[in-house]
């Protein structure tokens, strides 16, 4: 059987891979899937630790996280939407009207 | 029980509430009148004369023999933190009530004319200001103390940075800056007081403190007592930092520079007299060399800088410095007479200073200038304004039978008595004073005319002389009688050198 | 756990958030159906019923006090006080909202439904006693408030605003959830209650350190500390200005109700470092940036950077003076702050034009009852006595005190002195400087004015008589610690 810490670690190495790409990556699209690999490394992590205290709500609440990350979604691409219709560009460097 | 007494127990508990407030009140009702100039003034004028009628009480009704506070009120306000609503006097803050009262009406007068603009706000200031003074010297509670110290700030910053002239928002925002700023370590002092205490009232922290009920208390002293000084040596302000001062008086109305330096600038001294002495006395004692070194640096400084400024208003200013260092040197001999004159010279240079900022405003509204040399020969074509000018100058310089005298002999008999080096030196600072009014006076009133303008400058109206004639009276009074005001300040100044007599005699034991 | 059918009482539990919810879903079913012109109006009025509602609902609650559905909500003192703040700042804003909408012409009939949504996910975190419940009321708020400061779809910088706070925001989701998650797997759950019993007894495992300091950083974000405030400044300057005054203060306070639950109630350890770094940045990067802005709106959002610094201070002090400090904190934040960007967004007109500085000079003279009123919100902000900015930072440093954090308290000192010159800067600027170009004086309307009324009442009211509020937190606060 694969150890649960294995699980952990590639939920942790998902996790900093989305942190990465969020912080590095210059298309607002490919940002806001960086978000969702950050959720889908917590969610690996929930069933890992759900296995792991033999709880099925960790496994439940996967599912409570992928809806609020589908609502979060519909919401933000209508944002990204939003700004390219004003600025016709997605590159995050170029969408600076307010200085960072 | 005779009717009298019967009288004064159920006026006693709200008297200072009503002088405090009235002003107050009254500037919310004239938030609701509408904009004509001339009943405002008039409104403000009958509102500032009340306050100053009841506030009469207080002297005429006060137990003289008798030591500690009195007119007290005490309610809780605020349970966490404990905070009370707790007013009273004793001689010494007494008078100084009644000295804001008495200039209040004073600046209504001086200001009818120079303002002529956003007038309706000008006076609700002014009167939000008065309600402000006062409650600085009635609160007895540590907390309602820093409150009203606090709120003086605002409006004396919108009657500079409004009203004023110049810089006019330079000299409020560095007015504002450096008393908040000082004052913030203040705060820092209180809190940790009422650390320890569990309360901000100033008769039980007192206790406690003489009591040695404060925990830690030894360590915290030298800070402490710092940290109320500071607050109050801006304010006074003493000679190192003093920068504020010039410019918040230069640019100031008339008005603001009347209860700037009569008024504002005694919340330092007394402060100092109140709590840095009340309740710190073997850090007052311990700290004193250095104190009165500054004090006669300011004196000696600020009448130096005094005899120099081509600015009537400006040589005022630094003269209030040098006046002011007096007062401090008074304070930290621990003397009888010492602390009497302090007092005694809070009150003359309130009223003489005041006087002498009308007069030089007066003179602005005709000439639109403070440059001495913009003037000369002034004494023939106004006369009587001329009069008024060497009246008061005198009155400053301390002529005997004056009231600028009483208060520096005793101070300086006080200093002699500590140490006669310290009188000596703040003896030339007399010399010095002397010195540069008379020699502004000459420059102003004496010799030829030499500006056209200058010929034909009309004499003080009925209003100016109105507004001038109380504070020359107030000055002759104070000169010919200072026990009239002298024999209510001594209980107070005896209660506070209570603990420096016990501390002395414990010297003098060894 | 008995996993019976939720009992009418625990519904009463959720009360203020079934009727906030209603008041939503009504005007959102409303919004095509009526007429355009009178939308505003109409709809406007549903959304301050509905929220007054909710506050009768939270008082109605406030009797059955208890956990409902298994546990995972929790009615006490402490979330009744959240309740009533959430939605009297939603009052508050959708009255000052009128005004703005028409001046802007923007249609916004669905905005007053998005506030009661983010209401309704505030009111939630106040009152879950469950991570992931949390999680989802944060969701909530969150999400709305994305919309909402994209509200003026035209302005460029709007969307902009909205995007940047967008992602910073599900950004910070994501560290709060993996929070969660390595919390859930230190101790085998979720909710609040055994957590804190968990932590109590065994040596705290690694695990939990690492989920606090997510969760820190994750709501850390929320409430705009340092160093995790990066976006505010921007989302400030570039959303709708009554939309700030809501985002400033609503899910600001939520987010402090979460964090006082988690790491107060769940006795969450190694708490106190991480609290006292983020709040002496907060602090100083907060004053220190306000002193150089020029947009009014970039101004109070590094101010308030620096007031969730000294809000934090209360958090480094010790549970039971300083829980009820924050709370009277939130509150007292809540009404100058509200209050101040109600009067930014009035003068603000068409398109946002007028925000700078600038356009402030001479206002004094212009309407001085709209400058007097505004000052009296920066005295506040500034914590001058009389006005509830004081008694908040009062309380905040004597709990700080009374817990020895010296260093923390002079550090908040010192920049509450820092504070009180770009404050004034906006004072003098009314009332000293004169207008450069004629700058158009709008009449206040009715709603607006009793929107600054009920402001300038509370920030009085908790200058003057703060006991009875101090003395309520007190209580909820011990509630919440036994």
């Amino acid at each position: 059987m694969v150890p649960i810490s294995y699980y952990l670690v590639l939920s942790g190495i998902l996790f900093a891979c989305g942190v990465t790409g969020f912080l590095i990556k210059r298309n607002i699209i490919s940002i806001f899937m960086s978000i969702e690999l950050m959720l889908n490394g917590v969610n690996l992590s929930f069933v890992a630790f759900a296995a792991q205290w033999h709880a099925l709500s960790g496994q439940i609440f996967v599912f409570f996280v992928m809806v609020v990350a589908a609502a979060e979604a519909a919401v933000g691409l209508a944002i990204i939407i939003a700004v390219y219709r004003t600025r016709e560009t997605l590159n995050i460097d170029q969408v600076d009207l307010l200085k960072l | 029980m005779n009717l009298h007494s019967v009288e004064m127990d159920r006026w006693s508990p709200i008297i200072l509430t009503l002088v405090t407030f009235i002003p107050l009140a009254g500037a919310l009702l004239l938030l609701s009148l509408p904009r004509r100039d001339r009943d405002i003034r008039v409104f403000s004028l009958v509102v500032t004369l009340f306050t100053f009628v009841l506030s009469l009480h207080l002297p005429v009704h006060l137990h003289r023999a008798q030591a500690g506070f009195q007119y007290e009120l005490d309610r809780a306000w605020i349970p966490t933190p404990n905070i009370h609503y707790h007013l009273g006097v004793d001689g010494v803050s007494m008078w100084l009530v009644v000295l804001t009262t008495f200039l209040s009406p004073l600046c209504v007068l001086i200001s009818w004319n120079s303002i002529h603009e956003r007038v309706k706000e000008f006076f609700i200031i002014l009167l939000v200001l008065e309600t402000a003074l006062i409650g600085v010297f009635v609160a007895l509670d540590l907390f309602l103390f820093y409150f009203f110290w606090e709120a003086t700030l605002i409006p004396m910053a919108l009657l500079i940075g409004m009203y004023g002239h110049g810089r006019k928002v330079y000299a409020a925002v560095k007015f504002f800056m450096y008393t908040m700023i000082a004052s913030v370590f203040m705060l820092a002092a209180i809190l940790w007081l009422y650390a320890k205490v569990g309360s901000f009232d100033f008769v039980t922290i007192q206790n406690a403190i003489r009591n040695g009920q404060v925990a830690n208390f030894t360590g915290a002293a030298q800070w402490l007592f710092l940290g109320f000084f500071i607050a109050f040596a801006v304010k006074v302000p003493l000679f190192p930092f003093h920068t504020w001062l010039p410019d918040a008086h230069v640019e100031a109305p008339t008005a603001g520079s009347v209860l700037l330096a009569g008024v504002l600038l005694k919340m330092g001294t007394y402060g100092m007299l109140r709590f840095n002495l009340g309740l710190f006395p073997d850090q007052a004692r311990a700290n004193a060399w250095w104190v009165m070194i500054l004090a006669l640096i300011g004196i000696v400084y600020g009448a130096l800088v005094a005899l120099v400024q081509p600015n009537m208003k400006k040589l005022i200013a630094y003269s209030s410095i040098s006046h002011l260092g007096f007062v401090v040197l008074g304070i930290f001999t621990f003397t009888q007479a010492g602390l009497d004159g302090a007092t005694f010279v809070m009150l003359a240079h309130g009223v003489s200073t005041g006087a002498l900022f009308m007069l030089a405003g007066i003179l602005y509204e005709r000439r639109h200038t403070y440059e001495i040399l913009e003037f000369g020969g002034l004494a023939s074509s106004m006369p009587v304004y001329a009069s008024f000018f060497l009246f008061v100058v005198l009155a400053s310089v301390g002529l005997p039978l004056l009231n600028g005298f009483v208060g520096e002999f005793l101070v300086l008999s006080g200093a002699f008595q500590a140490r006669a080096i310290y009188g000596i030196l703040g003896a030339t600072g007399i010399i010095w004073s002397a010195g540069y009014l008379l020699w502004m006076y000459q420059r102003v009133f004496y010799g030829k005319i030499t500006h056209v303008v200058n010929e034909t400058l009309p004499d003080l109206d009925p209003r100016e002389r109105i507004a001038l004639l109380p504070a020359a009276a107030a000055a002759l009074v104070m000169g010919v009688a200072p026990l009239l005001w002298l024999n209510a300040i001594d209980p107070a100044v005896q209660t506070a050198l209570a603990p420096f007599a016990q501390l002395a005699s414990k010297v003098v034991g060894q | 756990m008995a996993q019976t059918i939720p009992q009418g009482v625990e519904y009463v539990r959720i009360l203020p958030e079934i009727v906030l919810s209603l008041f939503g879903m009504v005007i959102m079913v409303l919004d095509p159906l009526v007429d355009e012109r009178s939308t505003q109006k109409l709809l406007g009025l549903i959304a301050l019923i509905g929220s007054v509602a909710a506050i009768a609902a939270t008082l109605y609650q406030s009797q059955f006090p208890g956990l409902g559905f298994w546990g995972m909500v929790k009615v006490d003192g402490f979330s009744t006080f959240f309740h009533i703040l959430v939605t009297a700042i939603a009052a508050v804003v959708i009255l000052s909202s009128f005004e703005y909408m028409q001046v802007q012409q923007i249609r916004a009939g669905e905005y007053y439904g998005l506030i009661l949504f983010g209401a309704v996910g505030m009111c939630l975190m106040s009152s879950a006693v469950e991570l992931v419940l949390i999680f989802i009321a944060l969701e909530t708020s969150s999400i709305s408030t994305y919309v909402l400061a994209g509200f003026r779809r035209r302005a460029a910088i709007s969307s902009e605003a909205s995007l940047k706070y967008f992602l910073l925001g599900s950004f910070a989701t994501a560290f709060f959830l993996y929070g969660v998650a390595l919390m859930f797997g230190a101790t085998g759950s979720t909710s609040i209650s055994v957590i804190a019993q968990a932590l109590r007894l065994s040596p705290v495992p690694v695990l939990a350190y690492a989920g606090i300091a997510f969760m820190f950083v994750g709501l850390g974000f929320k409430v705009a500390a340092a160093p995790f405030h990066v976006w505010t400044p921007d989302v400030y300057e570039g959303a709708p200005a009554p939309v700030v005054g809501f985002m400033s203060t609503a899910p600001k306070a939520a987010a402090f109700a979460v964090l006082l639950r988690v790491m107060f109630e769940s006795n969450a350890p190694g708490r106190l470092w991480l609290i006292w770094v983020a709040a002496a940045l907060s602090m100083t990067l907060g004053n220190v940036g306000a002193l150089v802005q020029q947009n009014v709106k970039r101004l109070l959002a590094y101010s308030s950077i620096a007031h969730a610094g000294y809000l934090l201070v209360a958090f480094a002090a010790l549970a039971n003076n300083g829980i009820p400090a924050a709370m009277f904190y939130t509150a007292s934040y809540a009404a100058m702050n509200v209050g101040a960007f109600a009067v930014v967004s009035h003068l603000a007109g068409a398109g946002e034009r007028y925000v700078t500085l600038d356009d402030y000079a001479g206002l004094g003279r212009r309407s001085p009852l709209l400058a007097a009123t505004l000052t009296i919100f920066l005295l506040s902000l500034i914590g001058i006595p009389m006005t509830g900015g004081f008694f908040a930072k009062f309380y905040v440093f004597s709990a700080a005190l009374q817990a020895n954090l010296v260093g923390l308290t002079i550090i908040g000192v010192l920049n509450s002195a820092v504070g009180a010159y770009y404050y004034l800067r906006i004072i003098v600027v009314m009332y000293m400087r004169e207008a450069r170009e004629e700058v158009p004086a709008i009449p206040v309307s009715p709603a607006l004015g009793a929107a600054l009324g009920i402001s300038v009442a509370a920030t009085l009211y908790l200058g003057l008589l703060p006991g009875r509020v101090l003395e309520y937190a007190s209580r909820s606060a011990a509630e919440l610690l036994h």
